[in-house]
């Protein structure tokens, strides 16, 4: 089903919080999503299924122990959302010529719309590899590389994040549509719903203020 | 951190410590810079035209319009349903399920189809669903006093009674006008390069604009079915001063706290304007004719508007007896002098209060179209990356911006039972953005973040245990409860207007006073609250309807002529 970007960040968010994980990182997620979804990938599919595998998980257990070395979760698998933010976050590494390195992220596409922001801080395209596919983008536009599909990679892959060379093949520009799947929809409906308040009579005549009338 | 003026004659830019405060934001008026005058000033230069090639509305009031308005380049079609509504389905809620009218903005000319599939979905409002051709969704129900006054007196062949109009304003309130994706409608993204869409909003205030008349087009039919051949033809002049309502509840405070950057320009393109005029060193005879005119005319303004609400009868007073103190002063004052719009807003600050100031601020821009007007450009939001969050700033800088940027909320109590006592929510029921008791009702758990104040102490507090030199992205690693905050901070340092500088959970907090902000850039007047965090207001109140914009030879509508003062 069509939606708009504005619909798949909204609830991707909500969803992101419903699932335990901060504020932040939940307004980055959605952006994240919204990014993959003007590309036509499968973001929402893929947010789902990451927040059902880490629902539940400690977040120190899924986030990078340090911002030095090959990054490495305490113990299981790094989530792409969380070392996704923190690759943003350190984009200057990347214009200074070094590589971050994630060892065990799961589903790595979710890492690459972080990647893209980082590109565009740095003006300077980046590259993210893992296993044989290698996902070229400047922030804006697209370039897949991916002989053996293993683009929708869910268990944990190594991945590497550098500044790259312009190829000199044309990026796809984004879209302003998005697309999902009515399950993946549905999944992170749910999600988001931990996030509303129970209807409640005493909810629903105070909390918005509204008079009780309004045929005047 | 006082922002740097940009033109050499400019007096300086107001603080922002002193622009965001919530009393003084819920004390904006409209101005040249407001939303929909942006809009009718391009419809006016750009010469558009309207028609309306479909009503086909029922004796009953059941049916359906279009009504396009025609730019150079491009089509836009209001279509409106119209439906026979039962009182007890009457409601402004966000949480109703029926309206006497709904709406879409359709890009383009909509074919028979796409009439059908709108039929299905339209009226459902948040139940249904659009598609990327449409631009706006929306609903609005009758005013039913003044409805039926006016459909009666027409249709007995009189008109209606001038007083009875200026008690409510309008005959249709909105109750929402959504636009930017919401439903599955386009994002503001896939229009905004187009220019009658590149300032914010102007695909919901033309949706409005439209609607307005339609609501009139549709109360003279309801006259004539009702009254036939002895129908009166509604006296434009009355159908004039009639505007649109809409009623506001909570959902427009959480916008202004979710869009920083965004409120950033509208408020900085404001006091730009301000500081611009303020800079003005000799002002023609013209100009200081056309800013008498129009004080005067705010008098009457002041005088048609309408609150039972305790807290606007009481601002209303002090506005009325303030601006009639700035009248008799601007009558003894020669506004040839040197610098006169410094004078008198220095006057200003010093003799009356917040609310006749920020009338004042609105009415000097009016005589300085071709100084202010471009700034109209400036008030959308056109970085898409703003959000990122600069990792390698250290502790250091980001103590420093806190400092700078929320030192009202660093030394605030944010133990003190009054300082936090409200939270807001969303509440299941419709999605509804809610506020509640803290400490009496169980909803912490569902707390949003829209307490920045509170939240910047937080990471203040968070911050002290950590080496001035660290860089943020490695006390994010250990603190993601953090992350929002601190790309709040990031921003304000960019962006001095972005962040309201007051308490949005305290006892004492009255959401009004940001939705009147929101409300006062559309260009709102006539705020008349229902309750601490539900306002009416009125749309185009005086504007001119299709027809008469060509014939338009200024862009002083939102005030009315003198010959509207109550008698």
């Amino acid at each position: 089903m069509s939606y708009s970007l504005n619909e798949i960040e909204a609830l991707s968010k909500r969803a992101t919080r419903g699932a335990g994980l901060s504020w932040g990182i939940a307004e980055e997620t959605g952006k994240a999503t919204r990014w993959l979804a003007s590309h036509d990938l499968p973001g929402v599919s893929l947010l789902v299924d990451v927040l059902r595998q880490n629902d539940a998980v400690a977040r120190p257990d899924i986030a990078p122990q340090s911002l030095d070395g090959v990054w490495q979760a305490t113990s299981g698998t790094l989530c792409p959302l969380v070392s996704g933010a923190a690759l943003n976050d350190c984009a200057g590494r990347l214009s200074a010529g070094h590589s971050v390195e994630m060892a065990n992220v799961s589903h790595p596409l979710l890492v690459v719309p972080f990647a893209a922001w980082a590109a565009i801080h740095i003006k300077a395209p980046v590259a993210v590899t893992w296993l044989d596919i290698t996902i070229e983008t400047d922030g804006f536009g697209l370039s897949v590389d991916d002989p053996k599909v293993q683009i929708n990679q869910t268990s944990p892959v190594t991945l590497i994040c550098t500044s790259a060379l312009q190829k000199s093949n044309a990026l796809s520009a984004p879209s302003h549509r998005g697309n999902a799947n009515q399950a993946a929809w549905q999944a992170l409906n749910a999600f988001a719903l931990r996030t509303y308040a129970p209807a409640t009579e005493e909810s629903r005549i105070l909390g918005a203020g509204a008079g009780t009338s309004d045929n005047d | 951190m006082i922002p740097q003026t940009d033109t050499s004659t400019q007096a300086p830019l107001r603080d922002p410590a002193k622009v965001m405060r919530l009393a003084r934001l819920g004390s904006f008026h409209q101005s040249r810079l407001s939303f929909m005058r942006i809009l009718t000033r391009r419809m006016t230069r750009e010469n558009w035209t309207f028609t309306r090639p479909v009503f086909d509305i029922d004796a009953s009031g059941v049916g359906h319009a279009v009504f396009c308005a025609h730019t150079p380049n491009r089509t836009y079609s209001l279509v409106a349903f119209a439906h026979d509504l039962p009182a007890d389905k009457r409601s402004d809620r966000v949480i109703a399920e029926a309206w006497d009218s709904t709406f879409t903005l359709f890009d383009g000319v909509p074919t028979s189809d796409d009439i059908e599939r709108l039929r299905q979905n339209i009226p459902l409002q948040e139940a249904g669903r659009v598609t990327e051709k449409e631009l706006s969704v929306s609903r609005a129900n009758r005013s039913v006093r003044l409805w039926e006054h006016v459909v009666s007196r027409l249709a007995a062949g009189q008109q209606p009674d001038a007083a009875e109009i200026t008690k409510v304003g309008y005959l249709m309130r909105t109750t929402a006008v959504y636009g930017s994706g919401k439903l599955g409608a386009a994002d503001r993204e896939m229009i905004a390069s187009r220019p009658e869409f590149s300032a914010p909003f102007q695909a919901e205030m033309l949706s409005v604009f439209l609607i307005r008349t339609y609501v009139r087009d549709l109360a003279q039919h309801m006259a004539q079915a009702r009254g036939g051949d002895a129908t009166a033809t509604l006296d434009p002049a009355l159908a004039r001063s009639m505007g649109i309502g809409n009623s506001t509840g909570l959902g427009m405070a959480p916008f202004l706290l979710n869009h920083p950057k965004l409120i950033n320009n509208w408020i900085s393109a404001r006091e730009t304007a301000i500081a611009r005029v303020r800079g003005v060193v000799v002002a023609t005879d013209s100009e200081v004719a056309m800013f008498r005119d129009l004080l005067a005319r705010s008098l009457v303004s002041a005088d048609l508007w309408h609150s039972t609400h305790e807290i606007q009868i009481e601002k209303l007073a002090v506005l009325r007896v303030d601006l009639k103190q700035l009248q008799a002063y601007v009558d003894g004052l020669d506004l040839s002098r040197e610098s006169p719009w410094e004078h008198l807003f220095t006057w200003a600050e010093a003799e009356v209060g917040i609310d006749a100031q920020e009338c004042l601020a609105s009415l000097m821009l009016e005589p300085y179209g071709v100084l202010v007007d471009d700034l109209a450009d400036r008030m959308s939001d056109t970085n898409v990356v703003q959000f990122r969050i600069d990792g390698s700033m250290n502790v250091a800088t980001l103590r420093s911006i806190l400092t700078r940027a929320y030192g009202w909320a660093l030394t605030t109590d944010w133990q003190e039972k009054e300082n936090c006592a409200r939270a807001w929510y969303v509440s299941e029921e419709k999605l509804e953005p809610r506020l509640g008791e803290r400490f009496d009702e169980p909803i912490v758990p569902y707390e949003q973040p829209l307490a920045p104040g509170r939240d910047a102490a937080a990471l203040h507090a968070a911050l002290e245990t950590w080496d001035a030199d660290a860089v943020i992205a490695e006390f994010l690693l250990a603190h993601p409860e953090h992350r929002h905050t601190v790309r709040r901070a990031q921003i304000v340092d960019q962006a001095p207007y972005a962040e309201i500088q007051d308490n949005t959970i305290g006892s004492d907090l009255m959401p009004i006073d940001m939705l009147r902000c929101k409300l006062s850039f559309f260009g709102a007047t006539h705020f008349d609250p229902r309750s601490d965090r539900w306002v009416r207001i009125c749309l185009f109140g005086n504007a001119p309807y299709p027809e008469d914009l060509q014939s338009e030879t200024g862009d002083d509508w939102p005030y009315p002529t003198l010959a509207l003062a109550p008698t």
